[in-house]
């Protein structure tokens, strides 16, 4: 029981580390620095209130700047030291990783991941919500295409090993091949073709979570609208093409970068699947692979998926910049 | 009501619906279902090819005795537990104050910070991997559970305070001015006024919290090792490796490792998916 007892400790003491630290530090400036009484009271209290919002964001900052700020300018210095870490060689792990055919592959294969993934999870996501939007029993269809979400991707990885497995009898594929009098085959060594058959799990992952942004988007779509193209003669189709889809064209772009985002630093299938091989290797399942063994090569892959990852962070910021006037 | 119910549709439409839509939902979850049935066979269904057929026995206790009592796996589950539940309770308490300071105050950088916030939130884990494995090993957190939350908290500590902010931006600021101007002091507001309004917000928030550490594989293989630490995403890879070809172990293992997020999800449900709404549409 002692680890419990200690995990409850941990709690306890992180809990009101907490909150004795917020509320020490506003007492400490509130009577002590700035005390609102005596000669210069107007301007103890606007120092005290100009430092408040400091005194809340303190530990955040500090955890984030331990924990992320150095740790991103730590990776970008250790990508340009060789294996060893102690000599400089500038770009050399870069122009290294430009030659090696295996990074060609990853980078390609990457490319072929942001596109198709988000496009469809992010198109059977909203397939599935106008779909299930009016029907009875539509909710829990919904909670059940929505449970793989819950599911780790390793743990999803592990479940569709059983689909893909080349022994007929296991293999779900296998199965049906069989069923069919073809003869059996390992779908995760068919060229070029198995990248596909890994975007399948992560599209099954990712599609619960588009359905579920897209449907609240649906439901906000005004009725008035539908009303009247449907008076005006649309068929369904053009309703949900020309009306529906057009007002949540908003949401579709954010389900789209967040998956796009999410892709680009999933490495669990890939890794778990096909450890990267038969072609196919991914940016973070190939930097998987220098783990424990260079440290500044896979830096250096790090610091490129982060240039690929640039464009998409920056636009985002931009849109949060823009709600914001 | 507009458009017509599915119900008082034509004849045809109302079929395909109902026929189409069950196959649909059994193929989406098929592969689930196969990992559910291959959990309770006896291995010798294996081994005469009966994958697909009737069971020959029923094994569910005995396939999940063995589970739970021939291998590490409760180890892992409650490494898991002792991992992700802290991480929760430090990112959310956190996030609060962050949230409130961000969403409340006006402030020279206040912007600076929220952007800063937003970007942290997109960076690539793998970029921190090789310094704060470093740096772990250098605390000797290395293959600790302590190690793997410290960091948890203050990486997660990005997304929660986007998430916070900007709900509490959406609270009505003449409550707080209100309680301004009757004198109550800063930290009263704080915690009187608007903790008990973010109530909802926290519970989402939890929910996801404990279901991304709790799937987090990434930073379970770098910064731990042997059963001592490891959380089940990375247990499950080595409890694979001792029960090789026995599937029905294997399929065992993998429901349980994904029960506890999935009955998560379901006990939750209202506040996980307002979570991720609020998290992505904003």
């Amino acid at each position: 029981m002692s680890p419990l007892v200690q995990g409850a400790i941990t709690i306890f003491v992180g809990v009101f580390g907490c909150v004795g630290y917020f509320y020490a530090a506003n007492l400490l400036l509130d009577k002590v620095i700035y005390p609102a009484k005596g000669p210069n009271i107007g301007r103890n209290i606007n120092r005290a209130n100009a430092i408040r919002p400091w005194l809340f964001l303190l530990p955040a900052i500090l955890a984030l700047s331990i924990y992320l700020v150095y740790p991103v300018i730590g990776s970008l210095i250790r990508s340009m030291y060789n294996r060893a870490g102690n000599e400089f060689i500038g770009l050399g792990n870069y122009t290294s990783l430009a030659g090696d055919p295996e990074f060609q592959t990853a980078l390609i294969n990457n490319a072929l991941w942001a596109l198709v993934v988000p496009a469809a999870a992010t198109f059977f996501g909203l397939v599935v919500a106008q779909l299930t939007d009016r029907l009875s029993w539509g909710n829990i269809a919904k909670s059940l295409i929505f449970m793989p979400m819950a599911i780790s991707f390793v743990g999803a990885s592990l479940i569709w090993k059983f689909v893909y497995a080349g022994d007929p009898d296991i293999g779900i594929i296998n199965a049906i091949r069989d069923g069919m009098g073809l003869d059996p085959l390992d779908p995760l060594q068919l060229p070029f073709w198995n990248n596909f058959f890994l975007m399948v799990i992560l599209v099954w992952i990712q599609t619960g979570f588009a359905m579920v942004i897209l449907s609240a988007a649906l439901r906000g779509v005004p009725e008035d609208t539908i009303e009247a193209a449907i008076i005006d003669g649309a068929g369904p189709f053009r309703v949900f093409f020309r009306i529906k889809v057009p007002q949540i064209m908003g949401t579709i772009v954010v389900v789209w970068t967040t998956i796009t985002i999410l892709v680009l630093k999933v490495f669990d299938i890939v890794y778990t699947m096909t450890g990267g091989n038969f072609g196919t290797e991914i940016l973070p399942s190939y930097m998987m692979s220098f783990m424990f063994r260079d440290d500044g090569r896979a830096t250096a892959v790090a610091v490129v998926i982060m240039i690929v990852v640039l464009p998409v962070m920056i636009w985002n910021i931009r849109q949060a910049q823009k709600e914001m006037r | 009501m507009f458009p017509t119910p599915i119900q008082k549709r034509s004849e045809a439409v109302r079929v395909t619906y109902q026929v189409f839509l069950p196959i649909a939902l059994i193929l989406w979850l098929l592969p689930l279902i196969a990992v559910a049935s291959f959990s309770i066979r006896p291995l010798t269904d294996f081994t005469q090819g009966n994958f697909w057929g009737w069971p020959s026995s029923f094994n569910l206790f005995t396939n999940y005795g063995r589970v739970f009592f021939e291998s590490d796996m409760p180890r892992y589950m409650l490494n898991s537990l002792m991992i992700t539940i802290p991480t929760v309770v430090g990112a959310v308490a956190l996030s609060c104050m962050t949230g409130f300071a961000l969403g409340i105050y006006r402030f020279k950088g206040n912007l600076l910070i929220f952007f800063m916030f937003i970007a942290g939130n997109f960076v690539p884990f793998q970029i921190l991997m090789v310094p704060v494995r470093d740096l772990t090993v250098s605390l000797n957190l290395y293959d600790t559970k302590l190690g793997l939350v410290l960091f948890h908290i203050a990486f997660q500590t990005g997304f929660c305070t986007l998430f916070m902010r900007n709900f509490i931006k959406a609270l009505p600021v003449e409550l707080i001015e209100a309680a301004r101007v009757e004198g109550v002091a800063e930290w009263r507001i704080f915690w009187f006024v608007v903790l008990p309004l973010m109530r909802p917000a926290i519970a989402a928030l939890a929910v996801l919290i404990f279901t991304f550490i709790w799937n987090d594989y990434f930073w379970a293989i770098v910064l731990t090792q042997g059963p001592e630490a490891q959380p089940v995403t990375a247990g499950i890879t080595s409890f694979n490796s001792q029960f090789v070809a026995q599937y029905h172990l294997m399929s065992a293992g993998s429901i349980v490792a994904a029960i506890p997020p999935v009955a998560m999800f379901f006990a939750m449900q209202k506040h996980f998916i307002a979570g991720l709404t609020l998290g992505a549409v904003k």
